[in-house]
């Protein structure tokens, strides 16, 4: 059993020996195996063994031998599962790459809109801002590389301005207006209400990224106070019940 | 559109647009501001394009969607020409009617009319006491222009000013034009303009610059931007106006980027009057060249402070520096530079199109002119409202504002929004005139008027501005920083019920620190609404330290809410609608509040039908004894009270 601890190498990922040994068997046992399949199936064996308090393993049978062509086949579905599942990784490592291209030529084109000019630092940020509700460090590190302008300046704008954010936004915004005109009529309140149904903070944003909520100082719409805005929805303090309505249709 | 090349071009462009119009046509304005936005315009205004059409009468009326008409109470606002008709009011569902009925038959809705206290309906918008009293010299025209239509502004005589600047007078004639008229900065210091143009004007440095300050911070203000977005040509026209007299040829316009109509509809302003040859390379063949960029704020309420507000401008953090030398002298990029606010800058062409001695004709002996307010807060008309200067206080708040809703007491207005302070009853024939408002310890900022009733606590009410500069503080100066934090440490500490004895003169104290010490405008009138309310409701303050009551009822940590059991008709409301079950009781028993589980949220007080009004809110004395649990209600019987 001693030997099962021992580590070795298959096709440049960690296996234990055992298991490097059944991959062996598998190549020698299927005539013109590729790599994708041996290497799928290499990944099936390494993820079985690193998952975390993983059930005991079935004593291992001596030397596997595939000899049937039942085994063959089943090892064959296997694979093909396997490689379906690989496909759509690729594919959406794929996406991911290529969204990130795409975002980057985005702030190309900002900052190519504002002539490259470092002194519209702030509007560029704004726009990035706009597009992704949010900084993300890629786009900021672009920027500066873009614009020849130290990080750590544009991490000091990003956080002097309210109108920045440096983590996520959810898909919804709500916002509360509390300006004084709301304030005297109620605006406390409202907030709290809001506070509760969705349990987050101003501020903060809900852990399935649903809802952001945030505070804004007046909207110019104090005939209505006090207002609550969801996603450029103005709402006059709306009752428990309408509340729970408005924000059960977000997504 | 060919580029206007004179005066004498702009004026044959005007008699052609208004050849092309016939003032008999039926036009329906639909006011589109923020506020008549939000009550949902859009969908009228939807609604209006499809009736219309419908009803096969696309070739004989026009829609125009104008800025904000000021009367947010009532929105949306449809006002139908040549008539002038004003519905108020107006929902979607009532557009098939208004078409029907007016457009088709020539008659009026009559209940979509204002109505006045003697059941009397008023037709025409000037005639609604809301407008009646105001005198809305800048902000009028906006019930007449499209935005995004620089047809509509010229129309009606805009870019005149500007032409009969660029085509017969001298900059220096322009200067002592707006000085004659002491035109006083509309932003919230008074500064008299003239005088601070003349200070670029003169300042050694090329180039110069002009800037726009629509930065509007003060939480319930709004009429910047209601003028920015109803009327951008107005702004610009100012501006351009100060360029030539201060000799700047770029100016830009800082404007929040909470403000995205007025951003769209300034940029396509822009663009018109590039177009147009209103701005751009020699304007109006003058030879004179000024162009304008726009540069949207990224929410910081100190950026409105004008050197921060330029350190913004260059791309910068927007934070205050000492102010030994002006801003007019060395501003952006260290050139001088002359900020002024929108309101400002639209009063400019009035003054230049009509004169100087009309101008200071309006108004008091040290303010000339209109303001506009934004009126909010307990008031029955919410709303923009442009008055001249010198109106008092009440005739604001009653005669415009219509009162306080409710039956409810007024108990003070605040103005000056986070600088400024509260101004007591006893004081409300104060007049609104820069040096008046500054002596009863508050000031005319940049317009917003908060009116407050007997509900609202002064204590929280110093709390709350106190709690936005604290968090709108840059924190570069210890003054500020430091003291605004302390003071506020105190007014929290008062509202939960812990004051200390001495903690009313502390804050007086610190007040006086913070005020001398400060580096920019924003800590040094920091103390402003601390002060005034110390100095009009002391006593309220004396309650919530020495009797640990709140008068008001505001402060949760102060009030208990406790059920009459002599009232309480066994309902069942409070009870189901008491977020955290704190009420027990039932069908035909009594309903009692748990103290210990209730957390204030003030739910059962709103629901408990008023003909019952058995829950009560309670300050300074202690809960009477819960009656015994299972107690039977005492139903009322017919005609008792």
């Amino acid at each position: 059993m001693a030997k099962r601890k021992t580590k070795s190498t298959f096709i440049g990922l960690k296996v234990t020996s055992q298991q490097a040994e059944t991959l062996a068997h598998l190549q020698k046992a299927l005539n013109s195996p590729t790599k994708t399949e041996v290497l799928l199936r290499g990944l099936e064996l390494l993820a079985a063994s690193s998952l975390p308090a993983a059930p005991p393993q079935p004593t291992p049978r001596a030397a596997p031998q595939i000899a049937t062509s039942l085994e063959l086949s089943q090892i064959e579905a296997e694979a093909r599962h396997y490689l379906h599942t690989l496909e759509q990784t690729k594919n959406r490592s794929e996406e991911v790459m290529k969204q990130m291209v795409q975002e980057l030529a985005k702030i190309d084109q900002t900052v190519d809109k504002y002539h490259g000019d470092r002194n519209c630092l702030i509007q560029i940020l704004l726009d990035i801002q706009r597009e992704n509700r949010w900084l993300p460090r890629d786009a900021l590190i672009w920027v500066s590389e873009k614009l020849d302008i130290p990080l750590s300046q544009i991490y000091h704008i990003a956080t002097f301005y309210k109108a920045f954010s440096l983590v996520p936004q959810g898909r919804h915004s709500v916002s509360v207006c509390t300006g004084t005109a709301c304030h005297v009529r109620g605006a406390p309140r409202l907030l709290e209400k809001v506070t509760d149904t969705l349990k987050i903070k101003p501020g903060e944003t809900s852990s399935d990224l649903r809802f952001s909520l945030s505070t804004v100082n007046c909207l110019g719409c104090c005939a209505l106070g006090p207002v609550m805005v969801v996603d450029d929805e103005y709402h006059s303090n709306p009752a428990t019940e309408e509340m729970e309505k408005i924000f059960s249709a977000c997504e | 559109m060919p580029r206007l090349k004179s005066a004498t071009d702009l004026e044959a462009r005007r008699q052609e647009i208004l050849a092309r119009r016939d003032p008999k046509r039926p036009c329906v304005t639909i006011c589109s501001g923020t506020g008549c936005h939000a009550y949902g315009s859009e969908k009228v205004a939807q609604a209006f394009a499809a009736e219309i059409g419908k009803n096969g009468l696309k070739e004989k009326v026009d829609i125009r969607r104008t800025g904000c008409h000021g009367y947010c109470e009532r929105g949306t606002i449809v006002v139908i020409f040549p008539q002038e008709i004003c519905y108020l009011r107006v929902k979607p569902e009532d557009v098939p009617e208004i078409i029907e009925t007016t457009l088709v038959k020539g008659e009026v809705v009559e209940r979509l009319l204002y109505e006045g206290e003697d059941a009397q309906k008023i037709i025409h918008e000037g005639d609604i006491p809301f407008y009646k009293h105001q005198s809305r010299i800048v902000f009028g025209p906006n019930r007449f222009i499209d935005p995004k239509s620089i047809d509509d502004y010229i129309a009606r005589g805009g870019y005149a000013a500007l032409a009969k600047v660029l085509s017969g007078m001298t900059p220096e004639a322009v200067l002592a034009e707006v000085k004659k008229a002491n035109l006083r900065g509309r932003g919230g210091g008074g500064f008299p303009a003239g005088t601070k143009w003349e200070t670029t004007r003169n300042a050694p440095g090329e180039p110069k610059y002009v800037i726009v300050n629509a930065d509007e911070g003060d939480p319930g203000a709004y009429m910047d931007r209601s003028l920015l977005e109803g009327n951008p040509h107005s702004v610009l026209e100012g501006l351009t106006i100060g360029a030539y007299a201060i000799g700047a040829s770029q100016g830009f316009v800082y404007v929040r980027q909470e403000y995205p109509l007025a951003v769209e509809n300034l940029n396509a302003a822009l663009e018109q009057a590039r177009d147009y040859g209103l701005l751009g390379k020699n304007i109006l063949g003058s030879g004179f060249d000024f162009d304008v960029m726009v540069h949207r704020g990224a929410g910081a309420f100190v950026s409105g402070e004008s050197s921060a507000l330029m350190t913004a401008i260059e791309g910068r953090v927007g934070e205050p520096r000492p102010k030994y030398i002006r801003t007019a002298i060395s501003g952006i990029w260290g050139k001088p530079s002359n900020l002024n606010n929108v309101e400002t800058w639209a009063t400019v062409p009035l003054i230049i199109d009509k004169g100087a001695d009309w101008f200071s004709g309006i108004g008091t002996k040290g303010s000339k002119g209109t303001k506009i307010f934004s009126l909010v807060g307990k008031v029955n008309n919410t709303g923009l409202v442009e008055v001249a200067m010198g109106m008092t206080l009440r005739e604001i708040i009653y005669d415009i504002g219509g009162g306080i809703p409710g039956g409810k007491k007024f108990k003070a207005v605040q103005t000056g929004g986070p600088s400024g302070g509260v101004i007591p009853e006893s004081l409300i024939n104060t007049p609104v005139d820069f040096d008046e408002l500054n002596k009863v310890g508050s000031m005319m900022g940049s317009g917003g008027m908060i009116v407050m009733d007997e509900d609202n606590c002064m204590v929280d009410v110093a709390r709350y501005f106190l709690n936005f500069l604290s968090e709108e503080s840059c924190g570069q100066c210890v003054p500020c920083r430091e003291g605004i934090y302390q003071m506020l440490k105190i007014l929290n500490r008062i509202c939960a019920g812990q004051g200390r004895s001495g903690d009313i003169e502390l804050l007086e104290e610190i007040a006086e620190v913070v005020r001398d010490a400060s580096l920019c405008a924003l800590g040094a009138t920091a103390p402003n609404p601390v002060l005034s309310t110390i100095k009009y409701f002391r006593d309220e303050y004396q309650a919530h330290v020495e009797e640990r009551r709140c008068p008001a009822g505001v402060c949760k940590e102060l009030i208990s809410y406790y059920i009459d059991p002599k009232k309480c008709q066994a309902c069942l409301l409070c009870l189901r609608n008491c977020p955290v079950e704190a009420i027990s009781g039932g069908k035909n028993l009594v309903h009692v509040i748990d103290q210990d589980k209730c957390t204030k949220c003030g739910a059962c007080l709103e629901v408990c039908p008023t003909r019952f009004g058995a829950v009560v809110k309670l300050s300074g004395v202690p809960v009477p004894e819960a009656v015994s649990a299972g107690t039977e209600v005492k139903r009322k019987t017919r005609g008792e009270k």
